[in-house]
């Protein structure tokens, strides 16, 4: 019991720590409270739906999938084409999900078969995974779109004749799905229906847990051996959770880009996983746990620092620089600080099961005297 | 029998996302219309340009324009469907007249001349494809940024 | 075991993707005069930067011996080596004498920065690699803010205008610019070959090799091979993976200095974030596995690495008129990680 309470405090410093980090730097930044609620609320809708795509990866024992930014690639090939189809608005957003579903879904299986041929390092893996799939990413958008894949528009083609300009315009979706029934409330812009595909993505992911599969993913989470023998299909089961994340990720990159209203066509998936990692992080998960409720909190928590660390960077020192390298650090602290966590949980939890081991196989030989030692 | 179910099922549904793929494909078409209130000649005759023209979609006024002007708007899907509020001369009073047209698919910007249109002339006369006029700007060749932390140099 | 199965198996431990590459380099080679490259300046070219990128991948060495994995974490032995190179020119050394002191102010950095770094793997042995990377994108980040307040003065490192905090690109002239390539450099119509970096390299890895043969380096390499066996040997096991990881850190500041000496700049800010990932590829591609690497497969991977970082662009593009060498190098290097990470029987251990 006393174990467990240690943990639980260890668990939400992070996200004590942040709530102490923005109550110092929100008077400082200067923000009004209306304009920092109004970014809070953007960047809720903006990012919620990407970063609950790590749930399911972590239910199944994987850690943080590193590869979500293969979805967001798909997102971003499937808006490319849209766009050139000039299929505007909500319906191009639409297309743009149907189409990369199955972008996603292949790039998901690759990745999980990879990934069970390196269990016990999936996030290495899956983070150079990344790194590899953004190559042929642009093998494709660099090279063959416009050469064996016909792009039309020169607005977003490259003025050689190949190849995506590093800018594409999404003006015509430029926030069309927020706008759709946003509410707004003393001068607060609330997108509601972006709002309520988020609350139907989280009872889906409700649903999914105590559905078979769900199930299933959590016993292979907890145990691949014993799951195994249980007559789950293990390599099956993980292949699925990284395809349903590579899926879920490619849906919320589209919503992603449609608020921001253009794509930075080899940039902007590249730093997507870090800071929606960070972000959950942020919120208390930690690599083998999160919920849903850390979503949201590490959404709220994280964007505010995200917000408020430059402006109040720039007030302390007089250099906004400060303020941007600090909160990249910060993003970067937090998942340093999570693994070592998650890695050294890990191996106290080992040795102290190996000590119950040799304490019972001792007691056993010398009956009760060991006890008192322990 | 559960296998065969299965199959149906899958099917129904890769049939039902496609068809849904194939109505986004016609509905969410954009387009955009330039109205012209320009002068023109078609078979010899002439068409002069009205004093004022107003355009008016879904209950929102989109351009209004003098004589010799263009105005635009965007349009979703492949149905024109405007009033017209047109001033014939100055002091006169304007007259409305609902005009509505199907667009064709494949072209992305389209000029509608007014004066044409009025005078009830076919759809080949008043339509023309509206393309654009390159800028030099336009012709610079572009650098890729690759990655934004400069690795590009070296190791 | 006859001779087809001994082909075969020896075709199966070198890799397929590291058959492709090592193919792909020699195809560019024999093409590259026909395409009317200039192979002499092209193999000059591979020659220099082996000599300024050799001593980053000898960086791995020790570690990947020990069993601590390909180090990721190669970006915090780098900003060593910037601190040494910016120290040593803030302090007002010059010319050759500057490399030296980088190199010696460098050293306590390197061993501190290692001994905490070997302390925090000690706790998280088994998923060394992952928080490897994240160590070292913290402390880039860090190092970022730290560049910006740490109070440089030297006219040359710092924004003219505020007059505080150090340039991104600080040039070298003057101070440590090929203080070693300079020494006893052979030119030959168009090669010309940095003697004296390629001697310091050879130094190096000779002192690595050697070392590696006492008795703390076998101890190393039992510890990487078995830590069960070696730990019932006798061998202080955490100690000699901490030993690993120092002397990892130090190389990688040296490795950095003798980069900047040949490459003329000082990169700082976000610059050092992504050069694990060259250099882990590179000693991969020279035949290393995750737990096995000696200093032929750094040499095999530099040249054959570099070979395709400096050919692909002039030769491709003079075939398909295409630039598509970043793209090749990305796939290509990343590739050669993750067949590497996915090997069965490494990943077992």
């Amino acid at each position: 019991m006393k174990i467990k309470d240690k943990i639980n405090l260890r668990q939400a410093s992070v996200p004590i720590m942040f709530i102490i980090i923005c109550a110092v730097c929100i008077p400082l930044s200067g923000l009004s409270p209306k304009m920092l609620i109004n970014e809070i609320i953007t960047r809720m809708g903006r990012n919620s739906f990407l970063i609950l795509s790590l749930l399911i990866p972590i239910m199944a024992g994987m850690g943080l999938n590193f590869g979500m930014t293969l979805g967001a690639m798909a997102a971003e090939i499937a808006l490319i084409l849209v766009c050139d189809w000039q299929i505007v608005s909500v319906p191009g957003m639409i297309l743009a999900a149907i189409i990369s579903v199955p972008i996603s879904v292949l790039l998901g299986v690759f990745c999980g078969k990879i990934l069970n041929r390196a269990k016990g390092r999936e996030m290495i893996t899956s983070y150079i995974m990344a790194f590899f799939v953004n190559g042929i990413y642009q093998l494709i958008v660099l090279f063959l779109m416009g050469k064996v894949i016909p792009i039309k528009h020169s607005s977003i083609k490259l003025p050689r004749g190949y190849g995506i300009r590093n800018t594409v315009s999404l003006l015509s979706m430029r926030q069309k799905l927020d706008n759709m029934l946003a509410v707004n409330i003393a001068g607060v812009k609330i997108p509601v229906l972006t709002f309520i595909l988020i609350a139907i993505m989280c009872f889906i992911i409700i649903w999914f847990r105590r559905t078979k599969l769900g199930q299933d993913m959590r016993a292979v989470g907890q145990d691949m051996e014993v799951a195994r023998d249980a007559g789950i299909n293990v390599e099956r089961t993980r292949i699925i959770s990284i395809v349903i994340s590579t899926v879920l990720a490619g849906l919320g990159m589209i919503i992603y880009l449609q608020n921001m209203g253009n794509i930075a066509t080899y940039t902007a998936h590249s730093q997507i996983g870090m800071f929606c990692i960070a972000a959950l992080l942020v919120g208390g998960a930690s690599v083998d746990k999160a919920s849903i409720g850390n979503v949201f909190l590490g959404v709220v928590l994280f964007h505010t620092m995200f917000i408020v660390a430059p402006r109040a960077g720039a007030y302390i020192t007089g250099d906004s620089m400060i303020g941007e390298y600090f909160r990249v650090f910060v993003s970067y602290a937090v998942i340093t600080v999570a693994l070592i966590m998650y890695e050294t949980n890990k191996r106290k939890a080992k040795s102290a099961a190996s000590m119950r081991l040799k304490e019972a196989q001792e007691s056993e030989e010398m009956g009760e005297s060991s006890q008192a030692d322990a | 029998m559960e296998n065969k179910r299965q199959l149906l099922f899958r099917i129904a549904a890769i049939v039902i996302i496609v068809a849904i793929a194939a109505v986004m494909f016609i509905i969410g078409r954009g387009h955009t219309i330039y109205f012209d209130n320009k002068t023109a000649e078609y078979d010899g005759k002439k068409y002069e340009s009205f004093y004022k023209v107003a355009i008016i979609k879904d209950k929102e006024k989109v351009a209004k324009l003098a004589e010799d002007e263009r105005g635009m708007t965007d349009l979703i899907g492949q149905t024109l469907s405007v009033t017209l509020e047109i001033t014939d001369e100055k002091g006169a009073d304007p007259h409305s007249a609902k005009v509505s047209m199907p667009i064709p698919y494949g072209i992305d910007g389209i000029v509608i001349n007014i004066p044409e249109l009025m005078a009830g002339l076919p759809a080949d006369a008043y339509m023309s494809e509206f393309v654009p006029v390159a800028t030099s700007e336009d012709e610079e060749e572009e650098e890729v940024v690759i990655d934004e932390f400069e690795m590009t140099d070296d190791m | 075991m006859t001779m087809k199965e001994r082909i075969t198996a020896s075709f199966k431990e070198f890799g397929l993707p590291r058959l492709i590459i090592t193919g792909f380099l020699v195809l560019l080679l024999i093409i590259a005069p026909f395409v009317g490259s200039d192979l002499p300046t092209q193999i000059s070219n591979i020659i220099n930067r082996f000599s300024w990128n050799g001593i980053l991948v000898l960086a791995m060495v020790p570690m990947v011996h020990s069993g601590c994995g390909l180090n990721f974490g190669l970006p915090l032995g780098i900003i060593s080596g910037l601190l040494g190179a910016t120290l040593s020119i803030e302090l007002g050394f010059t010319g050759g004498l500057s490399f030296l002191m980088a190199i010696i102010i460098a050293t306590p950095f390197a061993l501190v920065f290692g001994a905490l770094y070997g302390w925090l793997l000690k706790k998280i042995k088994g998923g060394e690699m992952m928080i490897a990377t994240y160590v070292g994108f913290s402390s880039v980040s860090l190092m970022c803010m730290m560049w910006l307040v740490l109070p440089y003065h030297s006219p040359n490192m710092v924004w003219g205008l505020a007059g505080k905090g150090l340039r991104t690109t600080i040039s070298l002239e003057g101070y440590f610019d090929q203080a070693l390539a300079g020494i006893a450099q052979i030119n030959i119509g168009n090669i010309s070959i940095p003697t004296g970096t390629l001697l310091f390299f050879a130094l190096l890895a000779f002192a690595i090799w050697a070392f590696l043969h006492t008795r703390t380096g076998t101890a190393m390499t039992a510890v990487g091979s078995n830590p069960k066996f070696a730990k019932a040997a006798g061998i202080n096991v955490d100690w000699i993976r901490m030993l690993s990881v120092i002397m990892s850190t130090w190389l990688a500041a040296i490795g950095i200095l003798v980069y900047e000496q040949g490459f003329g700049f000082i990169q700082l800010y976000m610059a050092p974030f992504y050069m694990a990932l060259p250099a882990v590829s590179a000693i991969l591609i020279g035949g290393a596995s995750v737990n096995k690497a000696s200093i032929m497969n750094v040499i095999v991977g530099t040249i054959l690495f570099q070979g395709i970082v400096t050919m692909t662009p002039t030769v491709m593009n003079n075939i398909i008129h295409m630039d598509m060498s970043e793209v090749i190098r990305i796939i290509a290097s990343m590739g050669m990680i993750l067949f590497a990470l996915t090997r069965k029987t490494e990943a077992s251990r």
